[in-house]
């Protein structure tokens, strides 16, 4: 059941998807000149995953979920669909990505190091952690809402942060400190994302429709 | 068996409330749920599928709670809302792959005869089918896992009278079966007077009645007169009365009435203003 799910995000989001394939050979052609494949490895993974989202703006804009809970699905797969369609497509934009950004290494006799690959983990664990955040937020207050929260839980931190700057110890030291072991990252991204489909799943069940 | 048992259901809103709903569909006859708009027909709907929450009170399908058996009474349900709620973008075709996945018993050839039926395009995004298009559609998606009970919301609104008639005659097909079942709600009573077996009335949140649709059309009768006249009538046996356009109109127990008063047979219509806007 929860295949048909996916499915249906995969077919709703399709179209969406095509038009994002302009932008990705417009960044594609900037990454080449700009030397910097980091940077197009991070995008397109972020347009790619950020998917998961309009597939949710869809299904609040023809009010999907009331529809879907008169079908034989549980609750809880309908929400677990919404994670397993991100972290697919979290892996798609790795697949679209990686090779390009080969490409370009190749093109600008840039070898692939340990910095890239410290990079890419980087960039995996951050986006887990996004849609952790995320995913959530969209199932509570929808996307319109979710938004204003999205920009409202980011001020915050960011204001709290300026202001007690001086008794924050200095975070790149913490950050090389913990620099070896950040293989395990990924790992604590995707424990994240289960605990944030755990809330989420709760939030749903609560809702009505 | 009942299809459907309700018992004191009761969810408030603000500024408005279901208060007590009971009411019963028994297996193998059409349900009509009639009421003005606002009056708690989809309210009722929602907490039977389990979309509001009830506050209290028991709602049974085919004979189990509908939430502790909530997956197995869905599999064998058909429901269609007054809107098709499903992403723009996709068209029939895909609805088709995706429902496949969803009912363990969904019969692609049945969806497609459906479709090919109603004319609906089986390629064309459901953003650019008509409202009627969309509705049919709806329909055949209710319709092709081969429920026991289709669960109908205002699914005739704003449709003329062409594809209203079309979309009835189905539902009449569906009714060959004698295990089917179907509620359907609608303020539309020429639809309920040619489908229901069944009136059930609601109003503000409350049931006022529900009766055989036989019953209704056949036992009661209206007399219009004046107010003297309608004074001559024996007090028990008058249900509601209203002002009508020459003096007072009264709902009366025709078998209770003499023969010397002459009655008109009421329509489901009528019965429904009786009750909403009428008085003891």
């Amino acid at each position: 059941m929860m295949i048909g799910l996916i499915v249906k995000d995969f077919m709703t989001i399709q179209r969406q998807m095509k038009a994002q394939a302009f932008v990705l050979i417009f960044l594609l052609i900037m990454a080449i000149f700009m030397r910097e494949s980091s940077m197009l490895l991070a995008v397109i993974v972020f347009i790619v995953t950020i998917q998961a989202i309009t597939a949710l703006a869809y299904d609040e804009q023809s009010s999907w979920d009331k529809y879907a809970n008169t079908l034989p699905i549980p609750k809880g797969d309908i929400v677990l669909s919404k994670y397993i369609l991100s972290v697919l497509l979290m892996m798609m934009g790795l697949v679209v990505a990686l090779p390009m950004v080969f490409l370009i290494n190749h093109l600008t006799n840039n070898e692939i190091t340990t910095e890239f690959f410290f990079t890419f983990i980087m960039i995996v664990t951050s986006t887990l952690c996004l849609l952790a955040v995320l995913l959530p937020i969209y199932i509570k207050f929808g996307s319109i809402k979710g938004r204003m929260v999205l920009i409202a839980l980011c001020f915050i931190p960011g204001f709290l942060l300026g202001v007690f700057k001086e008794y924050i110890p200095d975070i790149t030291r913490t950050f090389l400190d913990v620099k070896q072991f950040i293989y395990l990252t990924p790992f604590a991204g995707l424990l994240l994302l289960w605990l944030s489909s755990l809330i989420s799943t709760a939030i749903y069940k609560r809702k009505e429709f | 068996m009942n299809a459907i048992e309700i018992h004191d259901l009761h969810k408030g809103f603000e500024g408005f409330s279901l208060k007590d709903v009971s009411f019963s569909v028994p297996q193998g006859t059409v349900m009509g749920f009639v009421g003005e708009n606002g009056a708690g027909k989809s309210s009722t709907i929602k907490c039977m599928l389990n979309l509001l929450k009830k506050e209290y009170g028991e709602i049974l399908i085919f004979d189990k709670d509908h939430v502790e058996h909530e997956q197995s009474i869905k599999s064998d349900i058909g429901v269609v809302f007054d809107e098709l709620h499903v992403p723009e973008t996709l068209n029939a075709t895909q609805l088709d792959k995706i429902m496949k996945q969803v009912f363990k018993t969904w019969d692609t050839d049945y969806y497609f005869e459906r479709l090919a039926q109603f004319n609906v395009p089986k390629r064309k995004k459901i953003k650019e089918l008509s409202r009627g298009m969309r509705m049919k559609l709806s329909i055949a998606l209710a319709m092709s896992h081969h429920p026991k009970l289709l669960i109908l919301d205002e699914p005739t609104s704003g449709l003329d009278p062409i594809i209203r008639d079309e979309i009835l005659d189905l539902f009449l097909a569906f009714m060959q079966d004698e295990t089917h079942s179907i509620l359907f709600s609608s303020h539309i009573t020429s639809d309920l007077e040619k489908i229901a077996d069944y009136i059930t009335l609601i109003h503000n949140g409350e049931i006022l009645l529900s009766e055989s649709k036989d019953t209704l059309l056949y036992e009661y009768g209206i007399f219009k007169g004046s107010r003297e006249e309608v004074s001559e009538l024996p007090e028990h046996a008058i249900i509601k009365k209203r002002n009508g356009a020459f003096g007072v109109d009264a709902l009366v127990l025709k078998k209770e009435v003499n023969e010397a008063f002459r009655l008109e047979r009421p329509s489901i219509e009528d019965i429904m203003l009786f009750f909403v806007k009428g008085c003891v």
